[in-house]
């Protein structure tokens, strides 16, 4: 059994309510912050515990925190980014909904270390019910003295709101959630000013995501050093997937980051292996966005080793043989998955939402779907599959947001790992209307750069 | 999920450096901290700030990037991507991707603009682009001027790989609106439009729709042109890379076009214009973004309001009364009627029963020709322009204070500016470039507006205080008396700069307030509120216009307002000073010129014997020492028979001049009225006399705007077959009455004029280049940006306290006529309308409209769209009321650009005391509802 530190009391009866939580430890860490730690104090030890955003860059927080600028007279900004909408991701969801306090209590002392009086929760419009809940216990802990004004005693102010979004995933990206948050469209910024140093209004501000923040949590309770413990190398402290696909026990589980991937999918505790006896074919360990690994790349790295759920074993061989942990969407394809029509539902996805900015990404998107619905459909041609390639290179680096290469990333792997398989639907566009294509052979396609 | 490889740390680049050049460096700064970036491996100096395109174009030349969604006065938006170039931290080193215009240049980079890697991404980029794009380029309006074609022809695409798909070529064409047009199906959704609406503008017409590929443009709530707020501005017209937002004129076409730069004609702002010609007639008319005034921007009036130049209506013979009807005559009998008259008056009367009347909208040469003429020729100083009628007590109150009466500062101290202060203005209707900026100010940071109205400014600025009409007085003493009450002076300032502030203080200390906050109906603590804001602001500009003028006390006003400025140490530094809005486009220029009765060219007092020598020399003429009338007084002097001859140049007074009747009459009493003129106007139609003058675009000369700028108008096409030039004219007469000049020309004019005006010493024609030149222009050419720096022009600035007293017309009428009624004007006309009611500014804006509050709507039991009577002690007019919480109850507000209202009919003879500028702005009057019998029966 792997340690938990986020979803230990996850199944306790009644833990949503703030008795519940405050009677098994919960808000400790904000009395340990506001009453013993200066903010840069608690900077450090979220430092210390080599903590990576868990929102899909893993981008090491306490550095991006101590990136905050600080100028005289500006408020600063702590929004958590709960917008989770990248297919095959529900780890949010489910820890708000379990757990509300566990955010709030993460935000009040996160915000507290950035020096943040106002923060927001920006939620995805779906989760109205989430939303709910977490308006619920942000009310329970003003009626109790968390939040508000002079909190503990400390001086310290600190407002907290939720905020839902609209129905559109491009506000997961933060600066386009700035500036739904705003009030606007919520088109993604271009980068630099940083929000480190124009956020929200203009101001000084932080995004993370919603795992991260709770990861605070029990930071700042046991101390970063000791949080560092947990896991492998860089990868440090627990992390929760979303496991689906057809595996035996699809769910969200929080693991010890640096357990193997073969144990991650087999073992009883966690998937629990593939459903109906079926062979695997290949997995997207990370969410949508990242390389999809053929079903010899999954358990074992190209060079032979183990691969590991951490984010360095994951991107072991890079996009060449590897993949990224990403928000940690674990999807699991068996041999009667066709990728080809996997692909073509990713890409209708980043197409519908694509904001439309930049025209790579807003023509380039429209064109990987067309010519991936032609291929699916047995009326695509071996050209296709060059202008597929070359649309997603073109795409790739090449945008305002990130999303243009989540974009771009799924359908490189496809066509790197699964050739055969798209050519197959050129050259037996009838067999490919009835019938699978089974798993693909042990060769990596290696096309010409550019 | 995606990887962001981000650099937290690098430095934001916010405002883009639009002039980067001008603010370079001093040699010595850049060896301190020379810092350099490669270009294909060459080094070149990096600038603070710089983007890297703009580093490469800096030093590689504008082709070397090409661009789609950039625009000279945009902030860069990186989303077509088109100007990707490869970076790599070492020579030769691995490389990424960023789009040059919004990534600033980091030292020691390297960057690749042309790599086959670049060239080919910007290829796919333009084929993805067109697989959406109608390729009907040869039928469309901006072929060969189409910046996706340029770039799509750059780049190299020859064919399109992608097969027919989904597309948005169906979308419909919007021709809705006079002037503006759009046809979607050329979209190519790159923002320029939102942009320019929103960063140049500010008007937040257009915006962005739908996500990806149902990403589209919509104009307001999804209307068409004409139903959403759009004000015709035309910006995202030409910011348009395509032909998508255009206009009816096809601007961006280039069929057989060449091009004029030119200046507006229609206010104060002198915005700079590139006039399109086919065949000597004129087609569209852009802004040129290198212009300094206005930087790529202009008005619906500037841009699209040229129509009335060739308009049927114009006059095109001269034409002479006989037997009590206007007939046309040749040129040759037009200057012998008039040279016997004159010659006839002035013998049987002497000079001084001539007189003449100037115009603000023509060059400064015809200005100068026409007092010349008017003193050199005629003899006499009776001659005075339509400044009398708008900013005359700007300049009498400025000298009064500061020693000149001009802008002490210019439009570009907006940038350095930390607060401004309108006052009396509503420059988004009336300055409407400048209004434009001012508008962007108070969005971003504090303003304070002054006004009776809750004008467009007023609804964004921090601070509006809505005072009664004819209270700006009392409420600036409010004002001066809260910064010496909070100790707000600035005091060094005071001391070593300034003289009377002891004695002044005094009298401002001595205000009482309940009876000041009573009279202009302004909360005390609003006032104390916005006083402190504008002392304690590190840099604080105002502006004001005719709502400070146009009143009984306009002179005091204006002398306050310098007073404010002083207290507040705000004036001889960037981003301070006072500055007036002007009118029209060259009432600063018809002051400089000596168009007035006491002052000669250049501002030189013509009864100082000095002085008096000295033009006597110049003019080779006899001249009178003594000053002459003023506009008002030239009424009075023909009702009293002392004046016999009046010669108008361009100049409307029956409509615009207040109480028509009293101004009816007077005219009706001469014998000799000589009118210049494009139209016939209603002061045209009493004339003895009328001359077919040329337009704007059919003359050379100079302008001189708001912020002393001496500009270049340039003759765009020739004048219309029978018109001259109002120089011409002048010239004309003047040789036919026995003083030899030479044909009208801007070049020997400028010359003659910058020996005899003090500030023009250095102007030069062929100098003034394209932005022309601020003045005072000394000997070796050089202009000035900011007056008064180091001392004032009169020595030290003078403190002078004015006193609150209601106006005679509320004192007389107020009993009787218990509203105030106040004039403005609308964005779409120009004054009287002559010009803008004949162009398609009159389907936009049809009608005088007076504006009324509510309460005092539902008294009378009016509704918007009613006719209402207003009634004033001199008469009445009809006019279409609309309710509107825009002004406060008890106070009405009207246009007067449209002759069937005549809206001067009731407006009073009451005249600032010092400057004799009429009072438009405060009108006693009462209403009725109506049903629009009396305008029928007028008619
Ligand atoms: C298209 C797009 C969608 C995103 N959606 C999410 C999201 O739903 N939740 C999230 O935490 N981060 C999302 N991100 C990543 C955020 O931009 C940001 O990196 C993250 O919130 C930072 O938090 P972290 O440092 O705690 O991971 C998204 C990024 C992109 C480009
Ligand atoms: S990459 Fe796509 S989603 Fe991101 S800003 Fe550009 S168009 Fe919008
Ligand atoms: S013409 Fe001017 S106001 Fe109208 S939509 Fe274009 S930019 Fe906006
Ligand atoms: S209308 Fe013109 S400026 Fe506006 S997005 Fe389309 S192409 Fe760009
Ligand atoms: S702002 Fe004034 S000068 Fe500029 S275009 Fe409009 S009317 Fe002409
Ligand atoms: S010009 Fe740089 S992205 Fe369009």
């Amino acid at each position: 059994m792997g340690r938990k530190l986020l979803l230990e009391h996850a199944n306790i009866e009644g833990i949503a309510s703030y008795d519940v939580y405050r009677k098994n430890g919960g808000y400790r860490s904000v009395e340990k912050a506001l009453k013993t730690m200066t903010p840069d104090e608690v900077v450090e030890e979220v430092k210390k515990s080599g903590l990576r955003g868990r929102g899909g860059a893993g981008f090491p927080t306490g550095m991006k925190w101590s990136f905050l600028a600080k100028p005289e007279g500006v408020p600063r900004y702590l929004l958590c980014n709960a917008d989770e909408s990248e297919p095959g991701t529900f780890k949010d969801r489910y820890l708000m909904e379990k757990i509300p306090h566990l955010l709030i209590e993460g935000m009040i002392t996160s915000s507290f270390a950035l020096g943040a009086n106002q923060s927001y929760i920006y939620i995805r419009g779906e989760y109205m019910y989430v939303l709910r809940i977490l308006e619920k216990a942000i009310a329970e802990a003003y009626a109790n003295g968390w939040l508000g004004k002079n909190i503990l005693g400390s001086g310290y102010n600190l407002d907290l709101a939720v905020s839902p979004g609209a129905g559109a995933y491009i506000c997961g990206e933060e600066t386009a959630l700035i500036e739904s948050l705003e009030g606007k469209r919520g088109n993604p910024r271009i980068k630099p000013p940083f929000p480190a140093v124009k956020g929200l209004w203009g101001c000084p501000t932080v995004v993370n995501n919603v795992e991260t923040i709770a990861a605070v949590v029990p930071i700042v309770n046991d101390g970063g050093d000791e949080y560092a413990k947990i896991g492998i190398g860089k990868s440090t402290g627990t992390k929760l997937i979303s496991a689906s696909g057809n595996i035996r026990k699809p769910g969200v589980y929080e693991i010890e980051l640096g357990i193997s991937v073969d144990e991650f999918l087999n073992s009883e505790e966690w998937c629990g292996g593939m459903k109906n006896g079926k062979r695997l074919k290949a997995c997207v360990p990370g969410g949508s966005s990242v390389p999809i690994l053929p079903h010899f790349l999954v358990t074992k790295t190209a060079a032979g080793e183990d691969r590991l759920m951490s984010y360095e074993s994951l991107a072991d061989g890079g996009f060449a043989t590897g993949s990224m942990l990403g928000s940690g969407g674990f999807i699991v394809y068996d041999e009667d998955q066709c990728i080809v029509r996997n692909t073509w539902n990713f890409t209708r996805f980043y197409h519908h939402e694509s904001c439309g900015q930049c025209s790579p990404c807003r023509e380039g998107t429209g064109w990987m779907e067309k010519v991936l619905h032609r291929l699916e459909y047995g009326h695509g041609k071996m050209e296709d599959i060059d202008l597929l390639w070359d649309i997603q290179r073109k795409i790739e680096g090449n945008t305002i947001c990130p999303l243009g290469d989540a974009a771009a990333w799924p359908v490189a792997a496809a066509i790197r790992h699964f050739r055969e398989e798209f050519e197959w639907h050129v050259n037996e566009p009838q067999a490919c209307m009835q019938r699978n294509y089974g798993l693909v052979a042990e060769k990596v396609f290696a096309p010409a750069s550019v | 999920m995606a990887f962001e490889l981000t650099n937290h740390t690098s430095k934001p680049v916010t405002a883009r450096e639009k002039d980067s050049s001008g603010d370079s460096l001093s040699p010595t700064d850049t060896q301190k901290d020379t810092r350099f970036a490669y270009i294909d491996n060459q080094p070149y100096e990096i600038r603070e700030g710089e983007t890297q395109l703009q580093f490469i174009r800096r030093n590689l030349g504008q082709d070397i990037v090409p661009t789609l969604c950039d625009a000279p006065n945009l902030e860069p938006f990186g989303s077509c991507r088109v100007c990707s170039v490869d970076v790599a931290l070492q020579e030769n080193g691995a490389v990424r991707t960023q789009a040059s215009c919004h990534t600033p240049v980091a030292p020691n980079s390297y960057l690749y603009p042309n790599s086959d890697r670049i060239q080919k991404l910007r290829k796919n980029i333009i084929e993805l682009v067109l697989t959406d794009h109608p390729l009907d380029c040869l039928t469309c309006e901006v072929n060969n001027n189409c910046e996706l074609q340029t770039v799509a022809a750059k780049v190299g695409v020859r064919d399109v790989r992608y097969p027919a798909g989904k597309n948005h070529l169906d979308r419909k064409k919007d021709l809705s609106h006079p002037y503006m047009t759009s046809d979607m199906s050329k979209c190519i959704n790159c923002s320029r439009c939102v942009r320019a609406c929103d960063e140049v503008q500010g008007q937040f017409v257009l915006s962005m729709a739908g996500r990806g590929f149902d990403a589209h443009i919509v104009k307001g709530a999804n209307q068409n042109f004409f139903e959403s707020d759009c004000v015709s501005c035309g910006a995202c017209a030409q910011a348009c890379p395509t032909s998508a937002i255009s206009d009816v004129f096809e601007s961006k076409s280039i069929a057989n076009t060449e091009k004029t730069r030119t200046i507006c004609t229609y206010c104060g702002v002198g915005c700079n214009l590139e006039v399109a010609t086919v065949n000597g007639k004129v087609k569209s008319i852009q802004a040129p973004y290198d212009a300094a005034v206005n930087e790529g921007h202009t008005c619906l009036k500037g841009r699209f309001a040229f129509g009335f130049y060739n308009h049927p209506d114009r006059l095109r013979t001269p034409l002479i009364r006989r037997n009590g009807e206007l007939q046309p005559a040749t040129w040759d009998e037009a200057y012998d009627y008039i040279a016997n008259e004159l010659t006839r008056i002035k013998k049987e009367h002497g000079p001084d029963f001539i007189a003449g009347i100037s115009s603000a909208r023509c060059t400064n040469e015809e200005n100068y020709l026409m007092q010349k003429f008017i003193r050199a020729v005629i003899g006499t100083n009776n001659i005075d322009s339509c400044a009398r009628v708008c900013h005359s007590p700007t300049a009498l109150g400025m000298q009064r204070t500061f020693g000149t009466g001009a802008a002490t500062n210019s439009i570009i101290d907006l940038k350095y500016t930390d607060l401004i202060m309108v006052i009396g203005a509503n420059p988004t209707e009336g300055h409407p470039v400048t209004g434009a900026k001012l508008k962007q100010f108070a969005m971003k940071k504090p303003a304070i507006v002054i006004d009776p109205r809750r004008t467009e400014m007023a609804r964004y600025a921090k601070y509006h205080l809505q005072l009664r009409p004819g209270t700006n007085v009392a409420l600036l003493n409010m004002m001066l008396y809260y910064i010496i009450q909070e100790g707000l002076e600035d005091k060094k300032f005071i001391e070593n700069r300034t003289e009377g502030y002891e004695e002044f203080r005094q009298k401002i200390l001595a205000l009482n307030i309940d009876e000041a906050e009573k009279v202009t109906g302004v909360n005390r603590e609003l006032v104390r509120k916005a006083a402190i804001a504008y002392a304690s602001a590190p840099n604080a500009m105002s502006f004001h216009g005719l709502g400070v003028t146009e009143h009984t006390l306009g002179t005091f006003t204006v002398m306050q307002i310098a007073d404010l400025a002083m207290i507040t140490g705000n004036i001889g530094r960037r981003g301070v000073g006072v500055n007036p809005l002007r009118g029209q486009n060259n009432v600063q220029g018809a002051a400089d010129m000596g168009c007035q009765p006491h002052q000669g060219a250049g501002y030189l007092d013509v009864t100082d014997p000095e002085n008096h020598k000295k033009y006597e020399a110049f003019y080779s003429a006899k001249l009178p020492d003594y000053v002459g009338y003023k506009i008002p007084q030239m009424y009075q002097a023909a009702l009293n028979d002392k004046l016999k001859a009046l010669w108008l140049m361009g100049e409307d007074v029956v409509q615009t001049d207040p109480n028509t009747h009293h101004v009816k009459a007077a005219l009706a009493k001469l014998d000799l009225i000589v009118v210049q003129e494009i139209f016939m106007t209603e002061t045209a139609k009493l004339a003895h006399v009328v001359l077919p003058a040329a337009s704007f675009l059919e003359k050379s000369g100079t302008f001189t705007n708001g912020e002393r700028r001496i500009q270049r108008v340039q003759q765009v096409t020739e004048p219309l077959e029978g018109t001259k030039p109002d120089g011409q004219i002048m010239i004309d007469i003047m040789n036919r009455m026995g003083y030899a000049q030479k044909p009208y020309h801007p070049d020997w004019l400028l010359a003659e004029i910058s020996q005899i005006v003090p500030f023009f010493a250095g102007v030069k024609w062929n100098e003034l280049g394209d932005n022309g030149k601020q003045w005072p222009v000394a000997q070796d050419g050089s202009d000035t940006e900011i007056l008064h720096t180091d001392s004032f022009k009169r020595g030290k600035g003078k403190f002078i306290a004015a006193e609150w007293r209601e106006t005679p017309e509320i004192l007389k009428n107020g009993q009787e006529f218990p509203y105030i009624i106040t004039t403005n004007r609308e964005l779409e006309h120009y004054n009287n309308g002559t010009m803008t009611r004949r162009t398609g500014n009159v389907k936009i804006l049809t009608e005088d409209v007076l504006l009324l509050h509510p309460d005092d709507a539902a008294r009378h039991d009016i509704k918007s769209g009613d006719m209402v009577c207003v009634i004033s002690a001199r008469g009445k007019v009809d006019i279409k009321a609309r309710v509107t919480d825009e002004v406060k109850p008890g106070v009405m507000s009207s246009t007067f650009h449209f002759p069937e209202i005549a809206m001067n009919n009731i407006t009073s003879s009451e005249c600032d005391t010092d400057a004799l500028c009429p009072e438009y702005k405060v009108v006693a009057c009462t209403i009725r509802k109506s049903k629009g019998k009396y305008k029928e029966e007028q008619k």
